[in-house]
């Protein structure tokens, strides 16, 4: 099981008392942006095209608390930027455990090594680091070759220290599913605990970009990576989103599920798109026109969305909200093979992105053995 | 300018693939602030915009920073822009009836850079059979 025990029962219990309280909107995790600065410069990034003196700024300890505070989730992700460039966040980190929160701290885990003396292992504490494949696959992702080596490194001393330590992977268009199952058996077999996955979706402020992943593309692809999984697979995932990322059931979006909080304040309405900042967390709640967005709004910017910010915590509030859901995420759980052999079949088709040709995508397809588990 | 975004889809289900977006090249640009609605549209722009602007106070005084934000009222005086400043101060907001001028005198951060322009240049270099590839992100001022 990739999520420990307690940390499920504090979700459970937390989400519980949402329900029982009335509560229609409730946030599920909160993302503490405590900077923007980074110190990779990935091509499709939209969180790092700022100005110098906004890339200078970082919230103080005091700020980051007072947010947690205010939004009172159980687990509070740091993404950034990259969280290890900011000089407190020792500090920070610490406040958290103190309050007794789950923490995912993203790094891309390039200062991994050089900063972990700043931490305590925990079981509140879990390093998710930034992995988006194969070594050739990472290093084209992040735009920095040597990045996946370094990033290992860094996994490798984390665990080694007895850190909780996750993955988290992008997949954009052209990702080859064959890759991205070694990569998984890869991360399994380095001992990290679970990994993590999202689809592609275009920042408001990211470098233009010709195309993104239609929602048809993306069921496809993840339909073809996580059917036939592999018995040592391990996700530290919502099993429900995953089954929506397969194509296997349907969500509205929950844009409050996962609030955003930097440097400029309450990110309105989501993680991934910028429509204003509110100065609470309450008044974020209130003053947010929630009807505008999500996929079913009709949204153009929200067409293509299937990421975890809006559709985990709907996932999570359908295990939460009915003996149904309950079931359903008790059998997704038990049985997560997911046997498919269509889906089998797809792993042998040609990977054929729209972008920019670039002939490294796809592995040999010698390279893995991929039969019928 | 058009903005270069899809309009609204039907079915977003069955796409396949999902048209991206083009920031308009605003860089330079000093807008004409003849009505409200040309205020208005202009401030959007500058909410859109991904560098810095110089605002011009009626009062003569200026002040330059990064848009954040936009809040919409009823009529100017009760819409306002935030703004972070370029010399470090804290958030502001000015009102739209403040405002006299705009210009978007900031690099838009973005501009030049998107992945197919990173395909391009990895291939090149490793044509030229150069190892190490990567992108530099620029040095913070």
């Amino acid at each position: 099981m990739a999520v420990p025990i307690s940390q499920m029962w504090t979700v459970a219990t937390y989400v519980l008392k949402q329900k029982l309280k009335g509560r229609k909107q409730y946030p599920l995790v909160l993302m503490l942006e405590p900077l923007f600065r980074c110190n990779l410069s990935c091509a499709g990034c939209g969180k790092i095209q700022y100005p110098s003196h906004v890339l200078k700024m970082q919230l103080t300890p005091e700020e980051c608390f007072r947010a947690v505070d205010e939004c009172g989730t159980p687990t509070v992700a740091i993404p950034g930027g990259e969280p290890l460039l900011h000089p407190q966040i020792g500090e920070i980190v610490e406040g958290l455990v103190a309050r007794k929160k789950y923490i995912y701290l993203c790094t891309n885990a390039l200062l991994l090594k050089q900063k972990i003396h700043l931490f305590k292992p925990s079981k509140y504490l879990t390093f998710s680091v930034h992995m988006d494949g194969q070594r050739e696959h990472h290093d084209f992702s992040v735009c920095l070759e040597g990045g996946y080596d370094k990033a290992i490194e860094g996994i490798k001393e984390a665990l080694e220290h007895g850190f909780r330590v996750t993955t988290n992977t992008t997949l954009f268009d052209g990702a080859d599913p064959k890759s991205v199952r070694a990569f998984f058996d890869k991360m399994m077999e380095l001992g990290v605990e679970g990994m993590m996955l999202s689809p592609g979706y275009s920042y408001e402020k990211a470098p233009d970009q010709s195309h993104f992943l239609g929602r048809a593309r993306t069921r496809r692809l993840f339909r073809a990576i996580l059917s036939n999984r592999r018995l040592n697979w391990r996700f530290n995932m919502s099993p429900l989103f995953l089954e929506f990322l397969m194509g296997k059931r349907d969500y509205p979006c929950t844009p409050w599920g996962m609030p955003t909080f930097n440097v400029f304040g309450w990110q309105k309405p989501c993680y991934l798109l910028q429509d204003g900042y509110a100065d609470t967390f309450a008044e974020l709640l209130a003053t947010t026109e929630w009807e505008r967005y999500g996929t079913e709004s009709g949204n153009p910017k929200c067409a293509n969305c299937m990421v975890h910010s809006g559709y985990e915590a709907s996932a999570v509030n359908d295990t939460f909200g009915s003996l149904l859901g309950l079931w359903h995420t008790t059998r997704a759980m038990l049985f997560n093979n997911y046997q498919d052999p269509s889906a089998l079949e797809l792993l042998n088709e040609p990977v054929r992105p729209v972008h920019a040709f670039n002939p490294l995508v796809q592995i040999d397809a010698h390279s893995t053995e991929e039969t019928p588990v | 300018m058009p903005s270069g975004r899809h309009p609204a889809l039907s079915d977003p289900n069955l796409l396949e693939v999902v048209p991206g977006s083009a920031h308009e090249k605003l860089e330079g640009w000093v807008p004409e602030l003849a009505t409200p609605e040309e205020l208005s549209a202009a401030l959007e722009q500058a909410f859109d915009y991904r560098g810095d602007v110089l605002i011009t106070r009626k009062d003569g005084t200026k002040i330059e920073g990064y848009v954040f934000d936009r809040r919409a009222g009823k009529t100017l005086a009760d819409s306002f822009v935030r703004l972070m400043p370029k010399d470090g101060g804290q958030k502001m907001a000015i009102s739209y009836a403040e405002i006299a001028a705009l210009a978007f005198t900031g690099r838009d951060m973005a501009a030049g850079n998107n992945w197919e322009a990173w395909v391009r240049h990895y291939w090149e270099k490793k044509a030229a059979g150069e190892s190490n590839i990567s992108l530099q992100q620029e040095k913070i001022e």
